[in-house]
């Protein structure tokens, strides 16, 4: 790697990051959302998380149903019952799910998003927006970070609360008789920082997984070849930032 | 085939309104359910538990009773005086179970972390008042562990040392293997009760010198029986000892029939002396004749007393008195 390489890969860190507290600031502010940009987001939504909503789901819950078992028969061999629900709801809900969604998203549609803006400027539309005076960041990206970070929101949301259901099924079966102890570990592991903490990370994972694919598209030039080379770098970036942010999540909780 | 576009739905907006709301209703209940769970909705009373040492406690643990939690640790602190200060909330539903008397202690296990519970032996006593500040008995199995282990090797090496080679149990083994053989042998279990087979052959022979012994003993007891029988045939038979002496007090009878007569006769003569004391003369004659006669008697009861006492041992007094 070439010092040139290092600077190119720091610039391109750069411009994510740059990319990013512009689109959240944008994000932040009512203007950004007028009836073309709503228009937009929920277009991204649909195609994000609606048309995977159920496939998803269904994917967590059966990850969610093996992950489960095997920890509570583990913990009942070894006489660490007390602790396998406990477990199961760090490992899973706190950790496994949010972070698989966010690499459902990022592989699905962050590579999507990627090809999409790197085609914008291969075809040249973005300087056409801009000649037509509008801003592409504003009417093109912005609402589609919005949408990336909504629908890994919402995925999450809803793979968690399976996972959750599901791990009260597979500790205590249908008896009503567990809810007290099943509440009252939802008490231990889901302290206010906890739930700060899970909230957080979900929503940085969202941005994530939107801005870096988009920074990443800016990167191509109108030169087509430039295309594959730009979102290759995006996902490698996108997939190293998400790993990152899971380990800095892990160290912060329980290093 | 070329990749096919979804076509975008109509009623977009709702769908996507729909699915966020589903993802705000499911977040908004489990945020409820949280705070529901722990206890933000219910009124709590304090209790601060002291401890010399706060190791393993960590902040939402539990205070159980009987197993069931009935409190959390809300906040540890080290007091002025180095001591550890444990403050538990307790909800007001669960604070019934805690009474002044109770005991609280903490356990350290080997797996997980320390455990605090509450002992109330007493249910009836006056309730714990809010703000409580109690002592913490601790009991620790990491630092049982050590002495254990420190016993546990005593143990293993007696038992080491017993069971080695040239050990006790080694050697009582053997011992015991010696015996069962000496009493699979000729001897049996007088080899095994003597230890080997020369003396209990040395016992055997003892034991057939005294039959022969008690054959000897029988024959001297037969011998001793035959002259039993003829002691008792001298003594009391006819002819023997007992028949001699019966003979003999006849003869006695008779001897001192013949001296009642002698003595009746001397007294006829002496009543004759007295009255005819006057024809003296003529008297004195016949006296010398009768004291003669007297004399021979005497002489004849000393003989017959002196031989009874020579057959008859009886204590007898062989005087006769005279009148």
């Amino acid at each position: 790697m070439t010092l040139a390489d290092a600077q190119a890969w720091l610039r391109a860190w750069a411009r994510a990051g740059q990319f990013a507290l512009m689109a959240a600031a944008a994000g932040f502010s009512r203007s950004t959302y007028t009836a073309q940009t709503r228009a937009v987001l929920l277009k991204q939504m649909y195609f994000t998380a609606w048309e995977v909503a159920v496939g998803f789901t269904l994917f967590a819950s059966l990850l969610s149903l093996v992950v489960v078992g095997i920890t509570i028969n583990a913990a009942r061999v070894y006489g660490l019952a007390p602790y396998a629900l406990e477990l199961v709801f760090r490992v899973l809900v706190l950790e496994m799910l949010p972070f698989g969604t966010a690499l459902f998203i990022a592989i699905r549609s962050g590579s999507a998003l990627s090809t999409e803006v790197a085609l914008m400027h291969v075809t040249g539309e973005l300087r056409r927006m801009h000649a037509e005076g509008l801003d592409p960041f504003e009417q093109e990206f912005v609402p589609r970070v919005v949408a990336a970070a909504l629908s890994v929101l919402a995925l999450t949301v809803l793979s968690c609360g399976m996972a959750m259901v599901l791990a009260y099924v597979g500790m205590y079966g249908f008896s009503p008789w567990g809810f007290a102890e099943y509440t009252h570990t939802v008490a231990r592991v889901f302290s206010e920082p906890a739930l700060a903490g899970l909230a957080l990370k979900c929503i940085v994972f969202g941005v994530v997984v939107a801005v870096i694919p988009i920074a990443a598209g800016l990167d191509a030039t109108s030169n087509v070849k430039s295309a594959p080379v730009a979102v290759m770098g995006g996902m490698v970036r996108l997939v190293l930032a998400l790993g990152l942010l899971e380990v800095l999540s892990l160290a912060v909780k329980y290093v | 085939m070329e990749p096919r576009f979804t076509p975008i739905p109509k009623n977009l907006q709702f769908r996507m309104g729909l699915l966020l709301g589903l993802t705000v209703v499911v977040v908004a209940v489990f945020v409820i359910y949280v705070l529901y769970a722990r206890g933000v909705f219910e009124a709590s009373q304090r209790l601060t538990l002291v401890s010399d040492n706060a190791e393993g406690v960590g902040i939402g643990m539990d205070l159980t009773f009987s197993g069931f939690p009935v409190g959390r640790v809300y906040r540890i602190a080290l007091a002025e005086d180095g001591r550890a200060r444990i403050d538990i909330r307790v909800p007001l539903k669960d604070a019934r179970w805690l009474k002044q008397s109770t005991i609280f202690t903490m356990e350290r296990g080997i797996v997980g972390s320390a455990k605090l519970r509450a002992i109330t032996a007493n249910l009836q006593d006056a309730p714990l008042p809010d703000g409580a500040e109690r002592n913490v008995l601790r009991g620790d199995t990491t630092e049982e562990i050590p002495r254990l282990v420190a016993t546990l090797r005593g143990v293993l090496e007696n038992a080491e040392e017993m069971t080695k080679q040239g050990g006790s149990i080694q050697a009582s083994l053997a011992n015991l293997r010696a015996v069962s053989e000496r009493l699979a042998g000729k001897s049996g279990a007088l080899a095994a009760v003597l230890g080997s087979e020369d003396d209990a052959r040395k016992v055997i022979a003892t034991i057939d010198r005294a039959n022969a012994l008690l054959g000897s003993i029988a024959g001297v007891s037969k011998r001793l029986d035959d002259l039993l029988v003829k002691t008792d045939k001298r003594v009391y038979g006819e002819g023997g000892v007992m028949d001699g002496t019966q003979r003999a007090v006849a003869q006695a009878n008779a001897i001192l029939g013949d001296v009642k007569e002698s003595l009746k006769r001397v007294d006829a003569i002496l009543a004759d002396a007295q009255v005819v004391s006057a024809n003296a003369k003529s008297a004195s004659g016949d006296l010398a004749a009768l004291r003669a006669e007297v004399d021979v008697s005497v002489r004849k009861i000393g003989g017959l007393v002196d031989e009874i006492n020579r057959k008859w041992p009886f204590e007898r007094k062989t005087e006769i008195k005279l009148p």
